[in-house]
This record gives C-alpha cells, sequence and structure tokens, in this order.
C-alpha cells in the first residue's frame, strides 16, 4: 500500500499568536483509507488541512502522491467546515459546482449530473445557492469536492447541519468510494461512531499529535483525557 | 448620431459584460477610482500634444499594475489604496491641466463625454478591443467568478488568483478608458455598475445575469443618446439619470413583486 499523503515536522504559525497553530506534525496516510483527525476546537484540525492544501503557509514537508500538493490539484476535493459567501451572489447549485472544474467542455454536464446523482441531489442543480439548507449547501458542497473524480478528499466536519438519515448516505458514500475508486479520504470529526465505524486510522491532535493508529488500539480514557481536559464526562460510549 | 448610436451600442456591450464581472467581484470603487485617475493621463496627453485617450489608457494601466504590488508591500486592502490613487492622480490631473495654457474644450467632454467625439477611428478601436475583451472573457470569466466567489477552492482547482485579477484588473482599466469618451470620467461608472447591478436585483443565475446585464446597458445606452438628441441636453449625465432611474425602478418592481 503507497502513501497518498505523507507530513513531516509540519508547522503552521499566525503572526498574532505567539505559539503555534499546529507544531512538529507527523504522519502517513495510506492510499484507499479513511484517516479521522480528532482534537477539540481549536486544536488546529481546520489549520492543519487548509496546510496540507497550501492555503497557509507552513514549515515542513507535505506530499500528496508523492508530489507537492500544487503539482496535484486536479486530484484533490475539499469540503470546508464553514462555507461562508456572499448571499446575494445569483448563483446556481449547478454553476457553483461547475467552477471547479477549469475546462470549458461539453462534457461537464454529465460530470456535474453524475456528482450531484451520486449524492442524491440531482433536484438541487437549479436552485440558487443561497436558498439551499445548511444539510442541502453541504450536499452540494460535497458534489463539488466529487465533481474532478479525485483521488483525495479533504473533509473538514462534513456533517455539520446535515441529518442522522444524511449522515449515513453521506458516509456510506464515502466507504464506497474508498472501497471502490481507492479514493483516500481524511476527516476531521467530532463524532466517535464515525471514528470507530469508518476510519482506519485515528490522528488525536491538540495542536501536537497526541496519537496516531487505528482507532481501537489508540483511542482510550486516557488518551481523550489528555485531548479534551480532566473535566470530560463519559457517557458509557460503547467503545470505551 | 449614426456613430454615436453605434458606439453607444459596442460601449454598452463591453461595459455590461466588465460591469457583471465588476458587481459580483464587489470592485465597483476599483471602476471609478480609475476612471478618475485616467484624467492625469488625459491632462498628460493634452499638455504632450498626444492622443489623450491612449495616455489616459496607459496610466490606467499603470494603475492596475501598481495597485498589487502596493497592496502585498503595505497589507493594506484594496479600497484603502484606491481612496490614495483616486485623489492623488484627480490632483495630479489639475495639477497639470492648470500648467497648459488657455481653455481646454476637451477636458469638458472627457469629464462628461460626448456623443460628438466619437469618430469612425474610435468605433475601430472599440471593435478591436471588445473582440479581444470577448476572447479574454470568454477564456477566463469562469477564473474570474470562482477567483472572487471561492478563492480557496479557485486556488485548489489551479487558478492563479493574483494572475488572473491582474488581467482582469487591466482589461477593466481600458474598458473604462474606452467608456470615457462616451458617458465621461465622472459618470462612465454608472454604465459599468448600475446596469450589472439592476440584473442583480432580478438574476437567481449567473447565466441570467450575463443575459440580463447587456440588455439593461443597451436601453441605457440607447435611450439616454435618444433622449439627450431629442431633449437636446449632454449625452453621458443623460445616459447616468437614465440608468440610475431604471434602477430605481428595478427596486420598486423587487419590492412589490
Amino acid at each position: 500500500m503507497s502513501a497518498a499523503l505523507e507530513i513531516k515536522n509540519l508547522t503552521v504559525r499566525y503572526p498574532e499568536f505567539a505559539h503555534a497553530a499546529v507544531e512538529s506534525i507527523s504522519f502517513f496516510v495510506n492510499e484507499g483509507t479513511i484517516t479521522a483527525l480528532i482534537g477539540p476546537n481549536g486544536s488546529g484540525k481546520t489549520t492543519l488541512i487548509k496546510a496540507i492544501l497550501g492555503l497557509l503557509p507552513y514549515v515542513g514537508d507535505v506530499e500528496v502522491y508523492g508530489k507537492p500538493v500544487n503539482k496535484i490539484y486536479q486530484q484533490i476535493g475539499y469540503v470546508p467546515q464553514r462555507f461562508v459567501f456572499d448571499q446575494t451572489f445569483p448563483i446556481t447549485s449547478y454553476e457553483f459546482i461547475d467552477l471547479a472544474i477549469p475546462k470549458d467542455e461539453d462534457k461537464n454536464k454529465a460530470k456535474i449530473e453524475k456528482a450531484l446523482k451520486r449524492i442524491d441531489a440531482l433536484e438541487l442543480a437549479h436552485k440558487k445557492l443561497s436558498k439551499l439548507s445548511g444539510g442541502q449547501l453541504q450536499k452540494i458542497l460535497l458534489a463539488r469536492a466529487l465533481v474532478n473524480k479525485p483521488k483525495l478528499l479533504l473533509l473538514d466536519e462534513p456533517e455539520t447541519g446535515v441529518d442522522v438519515a444524511g449522515e449515513q448516505t453521506f458516509y456510506d458514500l464515502l466507504e464506497k468510494l474508498v472501497k471502490k475508486d481507492k479514493v483516500t479520504a481524511i476527516i476531521s470529526s467530532h463524532e466517535l461512531d464515525v471514528v470507530y465505524t469508518y476510519a482506519s486510522q485515528v490522528v488525536c491532535m491538540n495542536r501536537k499529535i497526541l496519537c496516531v493508529g487505528k482507532p481501537q488500539d489508540v483511542l482510550d480514557k486516557d488518551t481523550f483525557i489528555e485531548l479534551y481536559g480532566r473535566d470530560l464526562k463519559f457517557y458509557g460510549h460503547k467503545h470505551l | 448620431m449614426q456613430r454615436a448610436i453605434i458606439g453607444g451600442i459596442l460601449i454598452a456591450i463591453l461595459t455590461s459584460w466588465m460591469g457583471t464581472l465588476v458587481v459580483l467581484r464587489r470592485s465597483s470603487f476599483y471602476g471609478d477610482a480609475i476612471a478618475h485617475a485616467s484624467l492625469t493621463g488625459v491632462a498628460l496627453g493634452l499638455l504632450l500634444g498626444l492622443n489623450p485617450v491612449l495616455v489616459a489608457g496607459l496610466y490606467a494601466v499603470l494603475i492596475s499594475l501598481i495597485l498589487p504590488y502596493l497592496q502585498k508591500h503595505s497589507n493594506l486592502p484594496t479600497d484603502s489604496l484606491l481612496g490614495f490613487v483616486l485623489p492623488f492622480s484627480m490632483g495630479l490631473g489639475v495639477i497639470i491641466l492648470s500648467i497648459i495654457p488657455g481653455y481646454q474644450p476637451e477636458l469638458i467632454s472627457f469629464l462628461f463625454g460626448s456623443v460628438l467625439a466619437i469618430g469612425w477611428a474610435d468605433i475601430a478601436v472599440m471593435v478591436a478591443f471588445s473582440l479581444l475583451a470577448w476572447t479574454i472573457i470568454k477564456r477566463l470569466g469562469k477564473k474570474l467568478i470562482s477567483a472572487s466567489f471561492d478563492a480557496d477552492y479557485a486556488k485548489i482547482s489551479g487558478i492563479s488568483v493574483d494572475r488572473i485579477n491582474v488581467i482582469f484588473n487591466i482589461l477593466l482599466a481600458i474598458t473604462i478608458v474606452i467608456g470615457v469618451k462616451l458617458i465621461g470620467i465622472i459618470l462612465v461608472n454608472a454604465l459599468l455598475v448600475i446596469p450589472a447591478s439592476t440584473s442583480r436585483l432580478f438574476a437567481t443565475s449567473l447565466k441570467q445575469m450575463f443575459t440580463l446585464t447587456p440588455i439593461i446597458a443597451l436601453f441605457i445606452t440607447i435611450g439616454g443618446l435618444i433622449a439627450s438628441y431629442v431633449l437636446n441636453i449632454p449625452s453621458g449625465p443623460t445616459m447616468a439619470v437614465v440608468s440610475g432611474l431604471i434602477f430605481l425602478g428595478g427596486l420598486v418592481v423587487k419590492k412589490f413583486s
């Protein structure tokens, strides 16, 4: 199994803060697997994802399929945590997804419709983006991430705003993509069930890496206390 | 009148394409600042005995190229820098004009536009530039929209956001200077911004906005020219007033629809 993503000693600093947002992060992700990033709010998950994508300056090395990320952008799909946009912008879901396809070609229509069908959202194609509900918008963001048939998916809390049924459909689709199309996915999530059910690797972080490995092997009460603090209450989660 | 109508149609189409992108990119003030800054170019042209429109075009392009550099090195937002460019260039233009001896009849036509000033040579320039602008917009339009709507994803889609912004700003600078001939430095932004803003009130898709804006721009330009001819009033200000009335009408219709 070859590495889809390899990160070595990655550190990101924001000029306005004295300490690093993420520090000395190193791990690798095998091709065709799901890796979950977990950690409390402000632990640097979004910063890490943005650094991997080259959207933030960093120190260290990031290689995607053995190449610098900007050489392989066309094979990356990304769903941001919060998509804030100009609500008055007159754009339909279809046009929004189309913006992610660099070339204007006849086959774009089929590509967009296929991406929408995959997430069961074809009926949203001609709806104005600003008129979509939170869950519908997440679906469209996922369709955009899938439209170029990516090899690597970076999903930053993709379940935000999605109802339980939608979440199930989403993760089932993701599992299918990983198993059938050898897509590699990196997901930041607070949903422990998702981590245990779908992820083959978990990266626990709170600005620094606290654990890396199979969820069943590395996630225990001590890790969670280290991640979330001693005040953390355990409500009889089946895995703990 | 024939040349004015042909010139008006060409400028309406050109400014509507660019104006749609200007409004979508929320860079209306950029157009206004460049238009006012071009006064320095006009003044320099008159002082040196060169074609004022050509010099104004070169000056506007120069400003477009300098602005990203200033932004990068000052870390200030674009509107703050435009707030410097506009008064500086306007002031410089007026000082240069004060050096030129005698009355400058061309100055008034540049400030408020003049249909009579449009010759066949101007129309040839408009046709050539419109074709060039169309080709570039056709190639880069989607990238321009992507870069302004979601810059992060534009980057992931392989778009060089900085480069595309520079290309757009140069195109916009030339469009504005061409528009100045018809409607004037002070009013050209009306033709650039108001048709697109009016269509934005009603459009539910980009396709609708790109279709509706040229129709509104043509209506404003031809309607304004006819009104100015019939009422014997200046063409530029007439078009600006017509466009303003159409926008206000659009607001009313939107409110009650």
